[in-house]
Parts: structure tokens; C-alpha cells; sequence
């Protein structure tokens, strides 16, 4: 298996005061093509921190990170917020445990939210079906996110991460607002879409249930992998 | 510079607003209620006009009364007439109403004050343009106006000058005609705004 | 979808803060334009009333214009004149293009008012007068041709009061004579309206005034050295000579420092409008910092943020900008009415004059105003990192 994303000795430290705290201890990292990776951890365990590195949502204070054979971060080159915003519209799709979709958007609208940002993403009315046939809410493609439910939306927001056919899909805590019944479908979905797209997911997870999900399991403590 | 400016609102003139045809009001309200009406404590303003109670048709009916058409430039269906309602206390003691009448030399104001049941109080001209017009103007002209009401004036008519109510005595004046058309129409006119048609 | 459609539909989120932010921008356009609507107008109606006026110089005697204008406003005697001889002499130098003479007199009218009260009568040349104010119209009939005779022109509301139209017979107080109405004027909303003009010569025997004359009203040839006749005319004995030219830079003077006053009225409503918008965006802003957050994880750039902030508020501005354009027009009636209430002095014709020059000032200017008002909130919008976003959770 082709490495997707590889992580050399990361670190992210924060400062609080003369305090500082190592919310990333130098972490090393092989992630393949096809994993799902279930990041697991006590809250303020860096787990999120971690994820978010990956996801180019953050510069690193050392360390580097390379995805699909590129280096991104190298040792004490901070990047800019628009090389960031570049590299990840090449790479990933994100969901949140917030879904923030858009109240005067219909579901459609939404969901096409990536391609007015990136002009690489031209999603034809017929594959933007497919994913919302795929994700179960192409009834519901013209209604306002205020007339779905809670399981609806977080699709929706996996439909909107996924237009942009990102190689990795981050997901930070995807079923943290939502039943057990609605986590149960995200979850299916997940693993659905690593099946049929060969799309590598990282999440960050409470969820023992979702966790199990993943072929790899990460555990986060003290800013370091156990 | 207040020559200046003043030299200009003389050669200029100073813009007056008001565009409607004009009506024939009181030239001192206060002062002419009380005198008309000494125990009067407060009074009313009402702007009545044909153009708003019936338009045409109204016009009509009141030149049928007349026995005499509206004529000129000045005499028209927009002309606001002014209605003064006295009190005393709550309760209505008279009415005022004067009219604009084209007269020989100039125009004619004549003003009729009544009681609530319509019939004459009072007789005087606010206005008159006249020669010789000292018996128009005396006391006793007036006063044989008093007591009279449309009734009376019913079969006065204005062209012809024939039926004038027996209590008047003829003036030789140009304007002695004037007068009665202007008392009839006053009466006509009144009785429509304020007497609900009585006496007809 | 595009970035506009994206920033349009945003703006329906908080539909009264939206609408309360478009009625800010619109009572400070109409204000705007309303304001440099009346700045233009004014100014082209004093000229226009000046030129109307046909006078580029008044000559009259001195102290006279001022007791005339007393006169008019309080009524009373006292008018000045100049002798015939003089004023001819004036009117026959070759500077002068053409000039009419005036008398004007004031009689007390018993009949007129409680009181009575005074009423104007003007002599004059029926044939230059009527040249050099061609904007007076007839309601009927027409100027008088005899320069003597019993005859008389009613101002509108001279005849309206005495009931008076062509044909008709009139007295005059201060004549034993009876006059007959050849002419009623239309209203002009200036104080011809209560003149009664008669001829010069007629007027100066009624009103036993004979050889003397109240003004001279005089247009000059082209080229004429306009301030070396003026200082020609100083050397006169008791004469005033009253420049039009320098009545309206007066007038302009005086006005002048009423549009300081008016113009910063106009700024100030100007800057509050941009401070309206740089709040309500900025708010918008704050209560959306994750969204935007979020739409940046998506691949939108800094640039596309300040874009998508920019054009909401250029919505907004040009929305009302546009609305209080509207208004400023519909409304241009009611403000003007307001202003002649509120001016002491203000001329005829239209006061406030829109045209698409100022409307498409203001326009430009609101929406720039509230471009810079939304800078700051795009600006702000434009560094909100993803992570924030995720981390404000």
C-alpha cells in the first residue's frame, strides 16, 4: 500500500502565559492510501491538534509532513493562509461535528459551495446526484437546511466535503451531535465511502463504536501516540 | 445688505403658497366671533365646498334655488366656504358664514350670523367697494335682516329682482342687488352645510 | 452559484437587520440628494428670477427701495422719487438697451381688511414693461396699449379679492375715477400677484404724482462696462443704483453659508450611513466567524472572504442608494415645501433640481461610503482561519 501521509516528528506548542504546552510531542506517522484511522484520546489529549495538522488547518512549530510524497511542512517554514487554503482544497474534505451549513442555501446549493471557492471542482448535475443519491438526500436537494434532521445535515456536509474528491477525508468528531441511530448511518456511510472511493478518512473520535470502524486506531495522550 | 435684500423681496416678491381658490373667512375670527356673539366661549372652523358635497349635482341644485347661475372666474365649484360654529360651553349657539359676491366696483363680503334654528342675527358687509355706500352700511340697513331665514328669501329671484322679502327696503345702490343674491346664496348654502335642508 | 449569489442570499439571514441597514443608507442618500438637489436648484431658480426679471440695473431714489419694500410688508407712506427729466436721460444714453420707467404708489383702502389697509398700484410703460417681463401671463385679456387712460391689470389675487374680471368697472382708492379692468394676470406666487398696474402717465395724474417716477428698470447694450456705467450713474444726485448681479452674489453669499451648514448636515449623515454599515456587517461577520471558517477549509481564499463581504455590502449600499434616490424624487415636492417654510427667502421655480449628474453622485458616493464602511468587517472576515472556527466549538 502506497503511503498517503507521512508525519516526521511533529510538534505544536502552545503558549499560555511562560507556560508552554506541548499539545503535539513529537509525532511519527505512516498513513496509507485507503486507511481509515481512528483517532481516539481524553479531551485535551492533542488528538485534535494532531488531526489538524494533517489537515493543513494549522502550521506546525517543528516537524514535517509530506502527502502523497509532497512536502508540505518542512522544519521552520511557516506557511501561508492562502498555500494552506490551496493545499487543502488539493487534498481534503473536512466535516465537523458542527455541520455549518448555510440557512439560506437549499441542500443543492450547499453541497456546491466548494466550486465557487475552487475552480478545479466542476461537479456536473449528474455526479452531484450520484452523491446525493449515495449519501440518501437527493430528496432533498431543494430544501432548506432548516427542514432537515440532525443525521440529514451532517450528510449533507459529507456530500459538500466530498465534491471537491479529496483523497483524504477529515472528520472531527462526525457523529458528536447526533443520535445512535444517525451514528450508526454516518458510520455505514464512512465506510461506504472508503469501500466504493478508496477515499482515506482520519477522524477524531469518542465514539468507541465509530472507532472500531477504522482499520487503524491511534491513541492520543499527553501529546504523543500510546 | 438688508437693503439689498429687502429690494429684492420688493422686486422679487415674496413666494405665497397658497394655490386654491380663495373663500371668504373672518378678517379677526377672535375678535369678530365675540363681537357677533358676546357670550360666546369658543368656536368651530369648518371648510365646507359644493366640489366635496355632491359635486356637480349639488351645484346644480343650488343654482335651481338661486334662481341664478354660478358665473365668472371667481365663482366656482371649488370655493372653499368657511363655517364659524359658536359655543357656549358645549352647546352650539350660532353660526357665522360669510360669501364673496362680485359687486359694480369691486367685491362684496357679506357676512350673516344665526341662530342654531337658521333664521338672521346679524348683517354686515366685511367688504364692500361701493360709492355712496353710507345706507348699505348704516345700522338700519342691517338690521332688517334680523329674524329673516331661507324661507323668506325662497322666492327672491336675482335675475329678475322680483320678490324681495317685504321687510327690506330698497337702497338706491348699484350694488342694493348684490347684497340680496349674496343674502340668498349665503342662506341657500347654509342651509345645506349646516340646516339640513329645512324649510324646503 | 457564485460568489454574488452567495453574498445576495446571505443578506436574507437577518432580513430586519438588512432592511434596517437598507433604511439607514436611504434616508442618508435621500438626504444627500435632497440636499444637493436644493444646492443646484436654488441657485439656477435665482438666476432664473433675476434674468426673469429683465433688470440688470434698478435705479431708484435713494432710501426708496427699502421704504417701498416696508411699505408692501406694512403699509404706511413715504415713497421717494426721482424727476422724469432725469430718468429720461438715464434711459436715453447709449449704454442702455432698454429700460422702463416705474411709479409706484401706495394708497390706504379703507375697505380692504378691518382696518383697511394699503394697496400698490404700479405705473407703467406698457410697452417696455411688458418686454422686459415676458413671463407674465394672462389669465385674460391682455396689457393695456394706451399710455393714458382709465384702464387698470389686475395681479391674480388683486382681482380675485375684488371679485374683478375683463370688462368690469373698478374704483381705485386715492381716484375719484372709475378704471376698467382690461387685463387679469395669472398667479405668479410673487407680489405682482396683488399689484394693480395702470398706465405710467395715467397713475402719475391720479395719484397727482406728475414728472416723477419710483424706478427705473434698465438692461444694458452687450459689451457695456456694466461697473463703469453703475459708477456713471453714482454721480446721479440721491439716486440708488442696485445692481442685480451684485443682489445675487449677495443672496448667493448668504446662501452660501446656509450650504456650509447644509452640506456638513449632509456628511455627517453621511459618515453615521458608513458607521451603520460597518457595524451591521461587522456583525455579521462575528455570527458567521465559523461559518467562514468553514467555507475557508472548503478552498476559499482570503481574497474570496473580503470578496463575498465586500459585495454584501455593496448590495446593501446601492440598494438603498437607489431606494433614496427614488424617494429623494418622488419626495421632491414635500422637501420643497419644507424648505420654503423654513427659508426666509426663496425664489421661484423648482428648489430642489435632481438631475442624473447628482443622482448618480450620490449613488457613487453612497456606495463608496459603505464600501469603505465594510472594508474593516472584510478585512476582519478575510483572517478568520479555519482552525478558529473548529476551535470556538
Amino acid at each position: 500500500m502506497k503511503s498517503i501521509i507521512s508525519v516526521k516528528n511533529l510538534t505544536k506548542i502552545y503558549e499560555r502565559g511562560s507556560e508552554k504546552i506541548h499539545a503535539v510531542d513529537g509525532v511519527n506517522l505512516e498513513i496509507n492510501q485507503g486507511d481509515i484511522v481512528s483517532v481516539i484520546g481524553e479531551s485535551g489529549s492533542g488528538k485534535t491538534t494532531l488531526v489538524n495538522l494533517i489537515g493543513c488547518l494549522d502550521n506546525p512549530t517543528s516537524g514535517e509532513l509530506y502527502l502523497d510524497g509532497q512536502q508540505i511542512f518542512a522544519q521552520g517554514v511557516e506557511l501561508s493562509e492562502s498555500k494552506l487554503t490551496r493545499i487543502r482544497s488539493e487534498f481534503f474534505g473536512y466535516v465537523f461535528q458542527k455541520f455549518f451549513l448555510i440557512p439560506t442555501l437549499t441542500v443543492k446549493e450547499n453541497i456546491l459551495l466548494p466550486s465557487i471557492f475552487q475552480s478545479k471542482v466542476k461537479t456536473s448535475e449528474k455526479e452531484l446526484d450520484e452523491i446525493m443519491t449515495l449519501l440518501g438526500i437527493l430528496k432533498r436537494k431543494n430544501h432548506l437546511p432548516s427542514e432537515l434532521s440532525g443525521g440529514e445535515m451532517q450528510r449533507v456536509a459529507i456530500a459538500r466535503a466530498l465534491v471537491g474528491k479529496p483523497k483524504i477525508l477529515i472528520a472531527d468528531e462526525p457523529t458528536g451531535n447526533l443520535d445512535s441511530k444517525r451514528s450508526q448511518e454516518i458510520k455505514d456511510l464512512l465506510i461506504k465511502l472508503n469501500k466504493e472511493f478508496g477515499i482515506t478518512i482520519i477522524m477524531v473520535t469518542h465514539s468507541p463504536e465509530l472507532a472500531k470502524i477504522g482499520n487503524r486506531m491511534i491513541e492520543i495522550k499527553d501529546g504523543k501516540i500510546s | 445688505m438688508k437693503k439689498i435684500l429687502l429690494t429684492l423681496f420688493f422686486l422679487i416678491g415674496v413666494q405665497s403658497n397658497v394655490f386654491a381658490a380663495v373663500g371668504c373667512d373672518l378678517n379677526d375670527p377672535d375678535r369678530d366671533v365675540k363681537r357677533l356673539f358676546p357670550t360666546s366661549t369658543g368656536y368651530k372652523t369648518d371648510y365646507k365646498s359644493l366640489d366635496r358635497m355632491g359635486g356637480e349635482e349639488t351645484l346644480k341644485e343650488v343654482e335651481a334655488k338661486l334662481g341664478d347661475k354660478f358665473s365668472g372666474i371667481y365663482e366656482t365649484i371649488d370655493v372653499p366656504y368657511t363655517v364659524y360654529t359658536i359655543f357656549k360651553g358645549k352647546e352650539i349657539i350660532g353660526y357665522i358664514h360669510g360669501i364673496n359676491q362680485k359687486g359694480k366696483y369691486g367685491g362684496l363680503q357679506v357676512f350673516l350670523a344665526f341662530d342654531p334654528k337658521g333664521n338672521v342675527l346679524d348683517f354686515y358687509y366685511q367688504k364692500l367697494t361701493s360709492r355712496e355706500a353710507v345706507q348699505m352700511r348704516s345700522k338700519e340697513f342691517a338690521t332688517q335682516f334680523k329674524d329673516l331665514s331661507f324661507v323668506d328669501f325662497k322666492t327672491y329671484n336675482p335675475t329678475t329682482q322680483a320678490n324681495i322679502p317685504a321687510q327690506i327696503s330698497k337702497v338706491e345702490n348699484v350694488d342694493f342687488y348684490s347684497t340680496l343674491r349674496a343674502v340668498k346664496k349665503n342662506l341657500i348654502l347654509m342651509n345645506i352645510f349646516v340646516y339640513d335642508n329645512q324649510g324646503e | 452559484m457564485n460568489v454574488f449569489q452567495l453574498s445576495y442570499k446571505n443578506l436574507f439571514r437577518r432580513k430586519v437587520r438588512t432592511l434596517f441597514t437598507i433604511i439607514g443608507i436611504t434616508l442618508s442618500t435621500w438626504v444627500l440628494v435632497t440636499l444637493l438637489g436644493f444646492n443646484k436648484g436654488y441657485e439656477n431658480s435665482l438666476n432664473d428670477n433675476i434674468e426673469g426679471m429683465g433688470f440688470q440695473i434698478v435705479l431708484t431714489a435713494k432710501g426708496c427701495p427699502y421704504e417701498a419694500a416696508t411699505l408692501m410688508l406694512k403699509g404706511g407712506t413715504g415713497l421717494r422719487y426721482m424727476p422724469e427729466e432725469m430718468v429720461a436721460d438715464v434711459a436715453s444714453r447709449k449704454e442702455v438697451a432698454q429700460a422702463t420707467a416705474q411709479l409706484m404708489h401706495v394708497e390706504f383702502d379703507p375697505n380692504k381688511g378691518e382696518n383697511g389697509g394699503s394697496v400698490v398700484y404700479l405705473g407703467i410703460d406698457p410697452t417696455t414693461f411688458a418686454e422686459m417681463k415676458p413671463y407674465l401671463e394672462f389669465t385674460q385679456g391682455k396689457w393695456f396699449e394706451q399710455q393714458t387712460g382709465n384702464v387698470v391689470v389686475l395681479g391674480y389675487e388683486a382681482a380675485e379679492l375684488e371679485q374683478r374680471e375683463v370688462g368690469d368697472l373698478m374704483l381705485l382708492s386715492g381716484s375719484e375715477a372709475e378704471y376698467e379692468v382690461v387685463g387679469v394676470l395669472k398667479r405668479t406666487g410673487t407680489q405682482d400677484d396683488g399689484m394693480i398696474f395702470l398706465p405710467l402717465q395715467t397713475a402719475q395724474k391720479a395719484f397727482n404724482k406728475q414728472n416723477e417716477l419710483t424706478m427705473l428698470g434698465i438692461r444694458l447694450n452687450k459689451d457695456v462696462n456694466q461697473t463703469a456705467f453703475e459708477e456713471e450713474l453714482y454721480k446721479l444726485p440721491d439716486v440708488q443704483v442696485v445692481s442685480m448681479a451684485q443682489v445675487k452674489n449677495t443672496i448667493m453669499g448668504l446662501v452660501s453659508s446656509a450650504k456650509v451648514i447644509v452640506l456638513s448636515i449632509a456628511f455627517i449623515a453621511f459618515i453615521i450611513a458608513m458607521f451603520g454599515v460597518l457595524n451591521t456587517v461587522l456583525m455579521s461577520v462575528f455570527e458567521r466567524y465559523q461559518e467562514i471558517g468553514i467555507l475557508k477549509s472548503m478552498g476559499a481564499m482570503p481574497k474570496d472572504i473580503f470578496k463575498m463581504i465586500l459585495i454584501e455590502t455593496t448590495i446593501l449600499c446601492s440598494a438603498g442608494g437607489l431606494l433614496g434616490i427614488g424617494f429623494s424624487y418622488l419626495f421632491s415636492g414635500i422637501s420643497e415645501v419644507a424648505i420654503r417654510y423654513f427659508l426666509p427667502f426663496a425664489p421661484n421655480g423648482k428648489l430642489i433640481l435632481i438631475d442624473s449628474q447628482i443622482a448618480l453622485f450620490a449613488f457613487v458616493s453612497i456606495t463608496l461610503i459603505g464600501i469603505v464602511g465594510g472594508m474593516y468587517p472584510a478585512w476582519r472576515a478575510s483572517k478568520v482561519r479555519p482552525l478558529d472556527s473548529i476551535r470556538s466549538e
